[in-house]
């Protein structure tokens, strides 16, 4: 036996797969099954269950398919995150595990729940639906199988990553905005429609974009990162929010809602004081109506605790305002520039 | 005396005095100075970096000159100030092209981005640099009875590519702090999770929902109080408490510290002198 083999023998051991249980047609509530089985290192959470589902227990149901982190079939929680139990290693979540030897495997979270670690993904298709998230060409009918389409490779490399989604919905699992409204766009959709919409070839950009920035749009996304953290293709997914606001912003029509405006007053004040203005900034995005509505009783409390922001006079302006002010105003003219230069290509 | 620039975040200026009031009143038997920027420029709060990006770029460029200028780290107590600020770096320290177009902008003020000055927040430079066992040996008042939910907020720890000093799903460094204060921290689901605050104004009740979540749990586990390193998340746990557990038809408080008030007690200062009672909900 060589050296490697003694080795490869010593790490093998016991592990506890602690599973999210649940059959509608039989329980009335969900609950966790352990099944300690004896693994090798090198094995992925994936063969662990299949293993499992083999010998042990052939009622476990989960969704799995070409094995190799491609298909995205196979996404579940393990160890309390979202990812594909394919390309997840045994001995790295035992490394995690928040009780020694007990791995934790669960269903994804934020979509309807069918049957122990398989969850509905019409919703997710709905909204992809909703948002248009397929290149809808700009070509006319006729031309089709006519003529081609070029895309540049400049043009492509702006959404080269977001071609790597696979749609596990590991994003959709783990978003806080829509675990706390079911109705929000979601970020493979966000992810999606930033593609589309990129994309020369694509003619229904302005209707998509003034479809993204209704509510349960674009706005809602609280910039929190989990979605990015929890990619399984490591895709920058808040870039593509991103993208889309700054799309949003720079456009006309798609301006006047309360997340672009917002986002500029942030701009405003750091040219007029190079500081934040916060008492009046709910204001500016909400107008007086909702302010007075949603925020009164709340200002009565801080006033009572000294914790309202000072007035708009009252707001010193930053000690350098004057030199900030020249240096924003010479950049404007460098944004300016940039703008002819693009629009001229 | 280990000296560092401090950036004065808006909503320290305003609505969270207490976080700059109670860093003062300790900073000095740490053996730290913070040398406070007054002439540096709101960071555009996560907002500004796709309104414009190069305005992004240029005001957080003059942002860390200015600490450069003297030679020091730029210290922030804001996790979104101290993301956003990191963000800018990173743009800058990846692009010549963008560098040089700023620094050309910011050479008549006398400043030049170079990259050479840090960005941190405050808890790393307590932990890397003052040191868990010199802060242990500094406790007079261990907060050893306490059971306290450690609530990080996201932009200490995401994207990870820009924060990278804690492991962004499973994060240490605070509970490892509050450890050296001497009080328990207890693990939470919530304490890697979000606060809400920058949908507030634009979806509010997604917002109050993501803030009566994290509040409800901290409640369930029988904590004593939250503590976080956020002043904007501080903002939604403690002024929008009542609002958001009204909402969502949850009954009781939690009371919501400061990190920077959390040391200040384990040194031995009260309530009054750190500025606990200006919160909204007190104990």
């Amino acid at each position: 036996m060589s050296d490697s083999t003694i080795q490869h023998h010593e790490e093998s051991r016991d592990v506890t797969f602690r599973v999210h249980r649940f059959n509608p047609q039989v329980d009335s509530k969900p609950y966790f099954d352990d099944y300690t089985i004896k693994l090798e290192k090198g094995i992925t959470v994936l063969r662990a269950l299949g293993y499992i589902k083999e010998h042990v227990d052939s009622t476990l149901t989960f969704r799995a398919f070409c094995q190799a982190g491609i298909c995205g079939s196979c996404a579940m929680r393990i160890n309390n995150m979202s990812k594909l139990a394919c390309t997840t290693q045994v001995w790295d979540e035992l490394d995690k595990a928040r009780e020694p030897g007990v791995i934790k495997i669960e269903p994804l979270r934020n979509l309807p729940h069918i049957k122990d670690l398989v969850v509905e993904m019409d919703p997710v298709v709905g909204k992809m639906k909703k948002y248009s998230n397929w290149v809808d060409s700009r070509m006319p009918e006729e031309e089709w199988g006519k003529k081609e389409f070029l895309v540049s490779e400049e043009e492509f490399q702006a959404y080269d990553k977001a071609t790597d989604c696979i749609l596990c919905a590991s994003c959709v699992s783990e978003c806080t905005i829509l675990r706390a409204h079911k109705e929000y766009v979601s970020p493979v959709v966000l992810l999606r429609s930033f593609r589309m919409n990129a994309d020369s070839r694509d003619g229904i950009h302005d209707q998509r974009l003034a479809g993204l920035v209704q509510d349960h749009g674009v706005w809602d996304c609280t910039h929190c990162y989990r979605c990015q953290e929890t990619c399984v293709k490591n895709i920058p997914i808040m870039d593509a929010i991103h993208g889309i606001r700054e799309d949003a912003i720079e456009r006309r029509g798609t301006k006047d809602t309360s997340g672009a405006r917002h986002a500029e007053a942030f701009m405003d004040d750091i040219e007029k004081k190079g500081r934040l203005v916060e008492a009046t900034l709910p204001i500016r995005t909400n107008g007086i109506g909702w302010t007075l509505k949603n925020l009164l009783p709340m200002a009565f409390k801080m006033i009572l605790k000294r914790r309202t922001p000072p007035p708009p006079p009252l707001v010193k302006a930053s000690k350098g305002i004057q030199s900030l002010r020249k240096e924003l105003k010479e950049m404007a003219s460098h944004v300016a520039k940039d703008h002819e230069k693009k629009s001229g290509e | 005396m280990k000296r560092y620039a401090y950036y004065q975040s808006c909503i320290n200026e305003a609505m969270t005095k207490e976080v700059d009031r109670s860093i003062d009143l300790w900073q000095h038997d740490l053996g730290i100075e913070l040398v406070k920027l007054h002439e540096s420029a709101c960071c555009g709060g996560s907002n500004l970096d796709y309104v414009s990006p190069k305005q992004f770029a240029l005001v957080n460029a003059r942002n860390i000159a200015l600490a450069e200028k003297l030679g020091l780290d730029l210290i922030v107590s804001c996790n979104t100030c101290l993301m956003t600020i990191r963000t800018a770096k990173k743009k800058l320290d990846e692009s010549a092209a963008l560098r040089a177009e700023v620094n050309e902008i910011l050479r008549e003020e006398g400043l030049e981005y170079r990259g050479t000055s840090d960005v941190r927040h405050l808890l790393w430079v307590l932990i890397d640099d003052v040191g868990l066992d010199v802060i242990r040996k500094k406790v007079k008042t261990p907060l050893s009875k306490l059971r306290i939910a450690p609530f990080y907020g996201c932009h200490i720890l995401r994207p990870s590519t820009v924060l990278g000093k804690d492991d962004p799903l499973e994060p240490t460094s605070l509970d490892l702090l509050l450890d050296a204060l001497g009080a328990k921290s207890i693990p939470y689901e919530h304490k890697n999770r979000c606060c809400g605050f920058h949908t507030l104004l634009v979806a509010e009740e997604e917002s109050l929902n993501v803030a009566a979540e994290a509040l409800k749990e901290a409640m369930d586990e029988k904590a004593d109080f939250i503590v976080t390193p956020c002043p904007l998340c501080h903002t939604v746990l403690d002024g929008y408490q009542s609002k958001a557990l009204k909402k969502n038809g949850v009954k009781g408080s939690i009371p919501v510290y400061h990190l920077s008030e959390v040391v200040g007690l384990a040194l031995g200062y009260s309530d009054r002198q750190l500025g606990i009672k200006r919160h909204i909900v007190t104990a």
